[in-house]
């Protein structure tokens, strides 16, 4: 996962210039795929072309060693602080899934 | 120079089958205009956001003028999300302090009913950024604030009777709100248990899919209401870009620099409306404009203090959520409910006629957010 930085604020969004600097945004570093649960929703009223989906859950992922969040879809219900884990990106989705411990 | 709200209208809120986008402006534009007949209108501001996409009809400004009779003035139509008819007022406003015009009419119009719940949800959705993932993870506008309500649970004491309780205020002031969308009343029960549209939100948790139109005049020319002070302010596009997710920054800068600029602070403001587009953004807001300290906003609720008789009485119109939010026409409707309220005639009158009034219009989550206070003077 590729977080993008500049005066101290990360985000896995590349936006043009930075806000406090006002400089072109040019650091960025490889972060794992992996994080914890930091908020989610179980939406269930789903827009027309998601509708097939519902209902589904979007969490709101805490990426680990970085202070960037990461909306993602995650197929299996979910708590606030659940260690998740990158399962596969499909179509532009970063679908995610639990961290199974042994 | 200050401005001054000359007139107000608004149409009755809820669902307008037989009646146009085109009609419903006219008829809140026409009554405002009525009430305001000796002012001579130099420009139009209109404030809506799926004309296009939901009803296919755009130039509405040039539909007002002409079909109203203004004459060749200039006309525009803003966009902001459900912030669009904040915007529009304050473009209004801010053509009158630059001494281009000395009066202007703006409108705010949207018509949805028509419409399926799936396609609202798809094109209200375009408040949002479409282009990043998040999009792709199938977030709609109503998660993320279900996303905020649960983690807002996780880090204070408030579970989701705080949000019905709150839910349960703004309708029962719709209750007697005439133009107000849901006249029926409502328990804590019902709320609770309602059907879930995006997890802790229910249905009423969310506002509803609206018709509706509402309208000023505002003119340099004094009346008995003076603008104080309009501000906006932007905040993110995005749910993963937001620093903290239990503040809309934007609500907060507005508030601040309306406040600044009236010379007031929060516990001046007599009477509220704020963008309770769900119940949770207006449990924030309540925060963000600085009515309760951060992260307590659900104390204030639990002992009732946003009520109609309530130190901070909040949406004594029922506010989006009981009302009704026709998106365009909503920060229009906010100053429809305060004017009447300072005149001393609202739905809702408070017991003390205030003296100062306070809106906050929302657009996008928190990409918009627009403050206008008003005085009667
Ligand atoms: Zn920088």
């Amino acid at each position: 996962m590729k977080v993008y930085e500049c005066c101290g604020v990360e985000s896995v969004t590349k936006k043009v210039y930075c806000s406090t600097c006002r400089q072109e945004i040019k650091n960025e570093r490889e972060v794992p795929d992996e994080g914890t649960v930091y908020s989610y929703t179980v939406i269930h009223i789903a827009p027309a072309d998601y509708a097939h989906l519902a209902p589904y859950t979007v969490a709101l992922v805490q990426l680990k060693d970085s202070t960037a969040k990461l909306t993602v879809r995650i197929q299996e219900s979910v708590q606030i602080g659940d260690p998740v884990q990158l399962d596969q990106i499909a179509d532009g989705t970063y679908i995610y899934q639990k961290v199974r411990t042994a | 120079m200050s401005v001054y709200v000359h007139s107000v209208s608004m149409t009755k809120f809820g669902n307008s089958e037989n009646t146009s986008l085109k009609d419903l402006m006219l008829a809140a534009s026409r009554e405002a205009l009525e009430e305001a007949r000796e002012l001579k209108i130099d420009a139009v501001f209109v404030g809506n956001y799926m004309g296009g996409s939901l009803a296919n009809q755009e130039i509405l400004g040039a539909i007002v003028a002409n079909d109203l009779g203004l004459g060749p003035i200039p006309t525009a139509k803003l966009e902001g999300a459900c912030a669009s008819g904040g915007i529009a007022l304050r473009q209004g406003i801010l053509g009158i302090l630059s001494g281009e015009y000395e009066s202007v009419l703006v409108v705010g119009v949207e018509k949805m009913k028509h419409a399926s719940t799936a396609t609202v949800t798809q094109f209200i959705n375009s408040a949002m950024d479409q282009t990043t993932n998040e999009r792709y993870a199938g977030l709609t506008f109503p998660g993320f604030f279900g996303v905020v309500a649960n983690r807002y649970f996780y880090e204070t004491g408030a579970n989701k009777s705080h949000l019905a309780k709150l839910a349960l205020k703004n309708r029962e002031n719709a209750l007697q709100n005439p133009l107000a969308q849901f006249r029926k009343p409502a328990t804590l029960e019902e709320i609770m248990n309602a059907r879930m549209i995006t997890d802790p939100l229910g249905l009423f948790d969310c506002s509803p899919i609206t018709d509706g139109a509402a309208a000023v005049v505002l003119s340099r020319k004094p009346s008995d209401i003076k603008i104080l002070a309009s501000a906006q302010a932007s905040g993110p596009t995005m749910m993963q870009d937001a620093i903290d997710l239990l503040s809309l920054p934007a609500i907060r800068i507005s508030g601040q620099q309306a406040y600044e600029k009236a010379g007031v602070s929060p516990e001046d403001i007599d009477v509220v409306e704020i963008h309770d587009c769900f119940s949770m953004t207006e449990m924030l807001a309540i925060e963000e404009l600085g009515f309760f300290p951060k992260l307590e906003g659900w104390l204030a609720i639990e002992q009732g203090k946003t009520c109609v008789n309530g130190e901070k009485p909040v949406n004594t119109s029922g506010g989006l959520l009981s009302r009704g939010h026709p998106i365009g026409a909503t920060g229009v409707a906010q100053f429809y409910q305060l004017v009447l309220q300072l005149r001393g005639h609202a739905p809702n009158q408070l017991e003390k006629q205030p003296r100062l009034a306070l809106a906050q219009n929302l657009g996008g989550t928190g990409s918009y957010s627009v403050v206008h206070i008003l005085e009667r003077v």
